[in-house]
């Protein structure tokens, strides 16, 4: 008898849409290729040969257009879930995300649902050519009105979005391409979220906590082993960047007295600031040691052949647990 | 017309100024037939010149509030009340709008009371209405941002089988926005029941038309494949027309349409601009000769469709009014 091999993100995305457009008559998807040809990275695949055009529809290539139409739709009771095919082309989206979907709810005295979902396939780690391989969720997360996800795991994706689809206000979920065709092993001793919105704690340890989130909580998870038993690391997956799960954190560092934030964005004012922030204000006397950050630069995302001295790997990560731990 | 035809409609439209203004000739009209089986008749006539006052009456009383600092700020719809009131009644009262920010006389035909509509103005709330039960919803300074949300609206409405027939109001320096390209493809590509009433006032701010386009907006319509219009914005029976026409067509084809209706702006772009520092008295003149308001009341004292007393009961009306909103907000 084989071992059941771990589904794919992608598959997981999948079969997490298929199943709620089954079910939920309100939703529908929208995006860059995402019918006929399934998605430039297939997570969509066989979704509009099943659901029909109508409900898994290719958009033109025009972002704000996608996420503009998108709040007319959600205005009238539905829920579109949009593809922006890469962070990169989020920006021209930006404006409708932030200066109306984050806002109309507010505007409308509360009286209009805007129940949608803007999925943006983010990071680098595959050779990606230029504007392919960002990370821009701290943009969004900034923003009073969008809740912004960024799950490390299918089942976490499962649960994340079934909670933004019913949310009734915008909800924007970062996917990690690089976990697309992957598969990736259960979180070992991975202890369950406490509710759609908290953060995961998926691994127990009590020498340092290291927050992280998105494609990295793997390669986190993955220093810690090869640390142990010399070091014990706990491990937090944030799982939301907007709002972050402050009492988790807390909790965690008051165990600990060590916080290590792990990213793949720009440090500079980034989820790692803002988490080094509420430690500060909240958790300080429970500290040993000052928090740090580990995170790229104030640069750009480089050319692919360049990608190995940018991107954070298990070895960075490691050196500067031992930093802190030593 | 005589003098004391000249004080009434000062008293109904505030403190506009008539004199050495002559009203232009007019042919005689009465229930006429334009040509596209839409008859105009003189209770429709009535009612456009009523609200046309009204909004007049608004609008020069918000401006009043905020110069005396009840509001922060006013943006003045005079010069476009005859495109405004005149689309909004054509259309009727269950069609959803989708407005830029100055429609005040489309919402002032929609039956949302003044305070409402200047609360938003006055910092006390985002939106003053109901949305839902005027079917006219909320302004956005972003410019053409709701041009995508009212394609989107039409598009949605559509596939679950609910009424998608959606209006959409947008100023001509929206049109250089690009959500307003890709509103105008969407909906020509997906074929949307959406109409487009592009009030075309001259100026986006300071920049002038001449300086934003190279045509006109209802022939760059047509470049998308939208079926277009340009009419006279400042007479209400052709806007009233036209709109009627339009819908027509919208509704029965499932296709969108753009009517570009040329309007003047008689007041600077909001209460913090100085438009006489870039127009010429000339201009200002010539767009205060032409006032909509004024023009359409001489008309129909002239015809006989309206007369003194008729006119004296809107401007007593309207003076309630304008008491109503000096009371809500600057007492």
């Amino acid at each position: 008898m084989t071992a059941q091999l771990p589904p794919r993100l992608a598959e997981s995305i999948n079969a997490t849409l298929a199943d709620l457009l089954e079910n939920d008559p309100r939703l529908l998807l929208m995006g860059l290729d995402i019918g006929r040809l399934g998605g430039v990275f297939r997570v969509t695949r066989g979704l509009q040969q099943r659901f029909g055009a109508d409900r898994v529809r290719d958009s033109l290539v025009a972002e704000s257009g996608i996420v503009g139409q998108a709040i007319g739709m959600a205005m009238g009771g539905l829920v579109p879930v949009c593809e922006l095919q890469f962070a990169g082309f989020a920006y021209p989206a930006a404006n409708q995300l932030l200066s109306q979907a984050a806002r109309l709810g507010t505007r409308w005295n509360d009286t209009v649902a805007m129940g949608m979902v803007i999925r943006i396939p983010a990071g680098g780690g595959t050779r990606g050519v230029e504007h392919h391989n960002d990370s821009n969720e701290a943009l969004f997360a900034q923003a009073p009105g969008l809740m912004v996800a960024f799950p490390s795991t299918g089942e976490d994706y499962d649960e994340i979005m079934r909670y933004a689809v019913d949310l009734g206000s915008p909800v924007v979920i970062y996917e990690p391409i690089r976990l697309y065709w992957k598969r990736i092993p259960a979180l070992v001793g991975a202890g369950s979220s406490a509710s759609p919105t908290s953060a995961r704690i998926v691994r127990h340890g009590k020498d340092v906590t290291v927050v992280t989130y998105g494609a990295l909580t793997h390669d986190v998870v993955r220093a810690a082993h090869e640390l142990s038993p010399d070091v014990d690391v706990e491990v937090v997956d944030l799982r939301w960047v907007a709002p972050i799960d402050v009492d988790t954190i807390l909790e965690s560092v008051a165990r600990t007295g060590r916080l290590l934030v792990v990213h793949e964005a720009t440090r500079r004012g980034g989820i790692g600031a803002e988490v080094a922030a509420v430690v500060a204000e909240h958790g300080f006397h429970t500290l040993r040691c000052p928090v740090r950050r580990l995170a790229p630069g104030d640069r750009q995302h480089p050319p692919a052949d360049l990608e190995h001295e940018y991107l954070i790997s298990a070895e960075q990560i490691k050196k500067e647990i031992l930093v802190m731990t030593r | 017309m005589d003098v004391s035809h000249h004080i009434l409609l000062s008293r109904a439209i505030g403190r506009t100024e008539f004199a050495g203004i002559h009203a232009p000739p007019q042919e005689r009209i009465s229930n006429v037939n334009t040509g596209h089986g839409i008859e105009i008749d003189d209770e429709v006539r009535r009612l456009l010149l009523r609200t046309m006052l009204v909004t007049r009456g608004i609008d020069e009383e918000a401006e009043q509030l905020q110069r005396q600092g009840a509001l922060d700020l006013w943006v003045s719809c005079q010069g476009q009340e005859a495109a405004q009131v005149a689309s909004a009644i054509a259309l009727g009262p269950r069609s959803t709008i989708f407005p830029s920010f100055r429609e005040h006389g489309v919402a002032l035909a929609r039956g949302i009371p003044p305070d409402e509509l200047i609360a938003q103005w006055a910092g006390r709330t985002f939106c003053g209405w109901n949305p839902w039960q005027h079917l006219f919803f909320p302004y956005t300074l972003v410019l053409a941002a709701q041009t995508l949300h009212g394609v989107g609206y039409s598009i949605g409405a559509r596939l679950q089988s609910r009424d998608d027939f959606v209006v959409v109001y947008v100023g001509d320096g929206a049109t250089s926005e690009g959500d307003m390209s890709e509103a105008m493809n969407l909906a020509a590509v997906e074929s949307a029941s959406v109409l487009f009433i592009c009030q075309n006032n001259g100026w986006a701010i300071s920049k002038p038309a001449a300086e934003q386009m190279s045509t006109s907006v209802a022939e760059r319509a047509r470049g998308y494949g939208i079926d277009s219009s340009s009419i006279s914005g400042l007479d209400p029976e052709v806007v009233y027309t036209e709109c009627l026409r339009a819908a027509r067509h919208v509704r029965t084809s499932r296709s969108p349409f753009l009517i570009e209706a040329r309007v003047d702006r008689i007041r600077g772009h909001s209460t913090s601009d100085a438009h006489e520092q870039y127009r010429t008295s000339e201009d200002l003149e010539r767009v205060a000769a032409a006032d909509p308001v004024r023009v359409y009341s001489e008309r129909l004292l002239e015809r006989g469709v309206v007369d003194d007393r008729w006119i004296r009961g809107v401007a007593e009306d309207v003076g309630e009014s304008r008491r109503r909103l000096i009371e809500a907000y600057a007492s």
